[in-house]
């Protein structure tokens, strides 16, 4: 028989950084789940993107067991880590920060379409470049489908 | 120890990019609220004013209200303690909590209240590396126990004749929960210390137990080599065993050579020893 779920946590936590503290901490441990084994095994599992910030959904059983998925970075992360970039514009409107290439635009979306409500790329696509337009981040070259 | 609280009230679209931003700050966890997120970071290491700078660059795009909360720790894993049950290792080793019968027929009984530290045994990877130290001649031996959290580990090494025991942990509720779990276990001769692996330069040990991580693994794997005297045994969990690898290539360029390692669940514990 499937175990019954008591309920859904959803997190976002840097890579190999999980630790028994708020949020964690008070959000498991109030439901009688063991902390220190969530941490282990998160840390465990994101390690090669340690640092990186991580959305995590964590399915808690009523037996007090539980599992999680990790999910791709959020757009803007995978964006600054583009532009090699520490912060976004002042101004996003009118100052650009930094830039990156549509190539990079389609790679970042290509890792996120996993976890898009979209089927297609080009979707995906407009939606990074969105996200790096309001954080000063300039996309050089052309859109791909400028001479569509 | 306080933790903060920020609590940012604004609009869908930019939860993502605050998210990037104080990602860069000291902020580890973050949570989507109905209204916005709130972030989490240690209070010594929060910075108001690097926030506001941060609020202050994306107020044109949306307006935010931020509030901020302290939360004291406390032992959150409290109701999970509360409730563990004991277990036992290759028939050998017992572990229990304090508020546990005592059980006979076990020649290692440890006893452990955890108060949110790492180690009751029940993770494959505690449980491997006391069964690696069921199989190590630790008696009259010097032994180093690296990200020591309750504690366990050193526990077993003084049960099993260790001679002299060296422990640290990088978080302070670790070193006041091991002394704890020291004391219970009536295992008083421990060298503890609050800090890294660095703490312990210039000592030499037989023995190096380090249940932690992959990537704390692979960045201390040098520092043990040194602390090793030569023929001495480094024994390693706290990562999977597609690590293994990874793991095998440090150790032997650090000087140690892989004898054997074992797999529980995915987990995996690596024996090496110091050539020369």
């Amino acid at each position: 028989m499937a175990k019954e779920i008591s309920g859904y946590l959803k997190l976002q936590i840097k890579g190999g950084a999980a630790n028994p503290s708020p949020p964690v901490g008070p959000a498991l441990g109030s439901k009688g789940l063991n902390i220190m084994e969530f941490c282990k095994q998160f840390n465990a599992r994101s390690q090669e993107k340690q640092g990186q910030v991580l959305p995590v959904l964590i399915t808690i059983y009523t037996d007090k067991s539980f599992d999680f998925v990790i999910k791709t970075p959020p757009a803007a992360v995978l964006v600054m880590n583009a532009a090699k970039l520490k912060k976004g514009s002042a101004e996003s409107n009118r100052t650009k920060v930094g830039s990156i290439t549509w190539d990079q635009v389609k790679e970042i979306a290509e890792t996120k379409l996993p976890d898009l409500n979209a089927f297609d790329i080009q979707p995906a696509m407009r939606m990074v470049a969105g996200t790096a337009r309001s954080m000063g981040v300039k996309i050089t070259g052309d859109a791909p489908w400028a001479n569509n | 120890m306080n933790f903060v609280e920020l609590h940012i009230q604004t609009s869908t679209d930019l939860v993502e990019i605050l998210i990037a931003e104080l990602g860069n700050l000291a902020f580890d966890t973050f949570e989507e609220t109905d209204d916005g997120l709130n972030a989490y970071a240690e209070e010594v290491n929060f910075d108001l004013e690097a926030v506001n700078e941060i609020i202050g660059r994306y107020n044109e795009l949306g307006a935010m209200t931020i509030t901020t909360k302290l939360i004291p720790k406390e032992n959150w894993n409290e109701e999970w303690e509360k409730n563990f049950h004991p277990i036992t290792v290759k028939d050998q080793i017992l572990v229990r909590a304090d508020f546990h019968e005592p059980q006979k027929g076990f020649p290692y009984e440890i006893i452990i209240v955890p108060k949110m530290s790492f180690g009751t045994g029940h993770h494959d990877t505690t449980s491997q590396m006391l069964q690696w130290q069921l199989q190590t001649d630790q008696k009259d031996k010097t032994v180093l126990d690296a990200g020591t959290g309750t504690g366990i580990l050193s526990i077993m090494a003084g049960k099993c004749g260790a001679s002299k025991i060296l422990a640290n942990d990088i978080d302070e509720w670790c070193i006041d929960n091991s002394q704890e779990n020291f004391s219970l276990n009536e295992c008083q001769e421990v060298d503890l210390r609050l800090g890294d692996i660095q703490v312990f330069e210039g000592e030499q040990v037989d023995i190096i137990l380090a249940n932690i991580n992959k990537n704390v693994l692979l960045k201390e794997i040098p520092f043990y080599a040194k602390l090793l005297k030569t023929k001495g045994s480094l024994i390693l969990s706290g990562f999977y065993e597609h690590d293994i690898p990874d793991l095998e290539q440090c150790l032997t360029s650090a000087g140690l050579k892989k004898e054997a390692h074992t797999v529980q669940n995915n987990w995996a514990a690596i024996r090496c020893m110091k050539a020369s």
